[in-house]
């Protein structure tokens, strides 16, 4: 086994805030300059740029499957996937569930779905920036239906942090969370002693092309696999979670 | 003044009335429970759009009068059950959260 550099926090051209940059051509180049051995591409409420992000990158690196929930409390969590068609048929639950605002790409930005070679493949008309009407445990429920894997997202954060926004963590099992780029680990333990024992990772949120691998989580695993990445949050075989150190802005 | 007197006045309906003798102190409205563990007072009227089971355990916490959810939101079943084991007091205002505070206030600061 080995440490492996992982980024499972990644925004493409899908978001409305994530940069036309992000395409799977952009992701996967950056990716390898951040020298990541495993990533997950997690759009809002949608995860179909994965399977492009996948096709370019071959492997090299590893690329999960996911997307960045937000649930009805505003609390945002990352659920990852093995399979594409687990990913794909939660995206379009959750695309039928999602109120009917048309999204302006002029005031939030574009949410394009862009495949291998950059093209164009088609723009989601509803907005995914809004939460879908679903509870936190509700979509927990739904993504864990899909053996997937949940990681709330930021959680000291406000907004979209389930620390930030619920105060405490809420009952159910969490045995991983992720900070912000910029949170110390120490500092987020000591203002919520509740993330004590828990798998810390950290993601870099990045919305542009620079920003992929800015923050990452180190994985002892013998593969860059979901398999392996299980075990890691589960604290078995041997499998270790580390953060990198936070994010600091240059000035 | 008593929370029985100020749900009768603005008209809110009870969900779990465990102590409506609680002297309400003032008013406070927030949808971010974080916020409200570091701001909120005791004795405050706690008027929000959240109704995740959360709220029960950081109204307890802050020692609020009472939970009052606006515009007519209902939480789920389990959260009027945990208030009703944690003693905490919960109401609806068919109000929006400014109607309610605007009323709130002009009772309780005349």
């Amino acid at each position: 086994m080995r440490w492996f550099r992982a980024d499972l926090h990644i925004h493409s051209a899908l978001s409305p805030c994530g940069s036309l940059e992000m395409s799977p051509r952009r992701i996967v180049e950056e990716a390898r300059r951040a020298g990541l051995d495993l990533i997950a591409v997690c759009d809002h409420n949608a995860g179909e740029n994965g399977k492009y992000v996948r096709k370019v990158a071959q492997g090299f690196p590893e690329v999960l499957m996911g997307m960045e929930i937000q649930t009805a409390e505003e609390v945002e969590i990352l659920a990852l996937f093995a399979e594409e068609k687990a990913c794909l048929s939660l995206q379009e639950e959750f695309y039928a569930l999602l109120p009917q605002i048309r999204n302006d790409p002029e005031l939030f930005g574009d949410q394009l779905v862009v495949d291998a070679e950059d093209e164009v493949v088609r723009e989601l008309e509803k907005l995914l920036l809004v939460p879908v009407p679903l509870s936190l445990a509700e979509a927990v429920e739904r993504v864990w239906a899909r053996e997937g894997l949940v990681i709330p997202a930021h959680v000291d954060r406000v907004p979209g942090g389930v620390l930030g926004v619920l105060g405490l963590l809420p009952p159910g099992e969490w045995p991983a969370v992720e900070i912000s780029p910029w949170m110390e680990e120490g500092e987020a333990v000591r203002r919520w002693p509740e993330l004590g024992g828990r798998r810390v990772f950290r993601g870099s949120d990045a919305h542009y092309p620079w920003e992929v691998g800015r923050a990452w989580t180190d994985l002892y695993l013998r593969t860059p696999s979901f398999t392996d990445l299980l075990w890691a949050v589960q604290g078995k075989a041997g499998r270790l979670v580390r953060p990198s150190a936070p994010w600091k802005e240059a000035s | 003044m008593k929370l029985g007197a100020v749900a009768h006045t603005l008209r809110l309906e009870f969900l779990v009335d465990a102590a409506p003798d609680t002297e309400v102190r003032d008013g406070y409205v927030s949808d971010l429970l974080s916020d409200v563990l570091a701001h909120a007072e005791p004795g405050d009227l706690w008027l929000t759009h959240q109704r995740h089971l959360n709220v029960v355990a950081v109204g307890k916490l802050r020692e609020v009068a009472g939970i009052v959810f606006v515009r007519g939101l209902r939480p789920n079943p389990e959260v009027i059950q945990k208030a009703r084991e944690e003693g905490v007091n919960l109401l609806v205002s068919q109000d929006d959260a400014f109607h309610t505070a605007g009323k709130l206030h002009r009772l309780l600061f005349p």
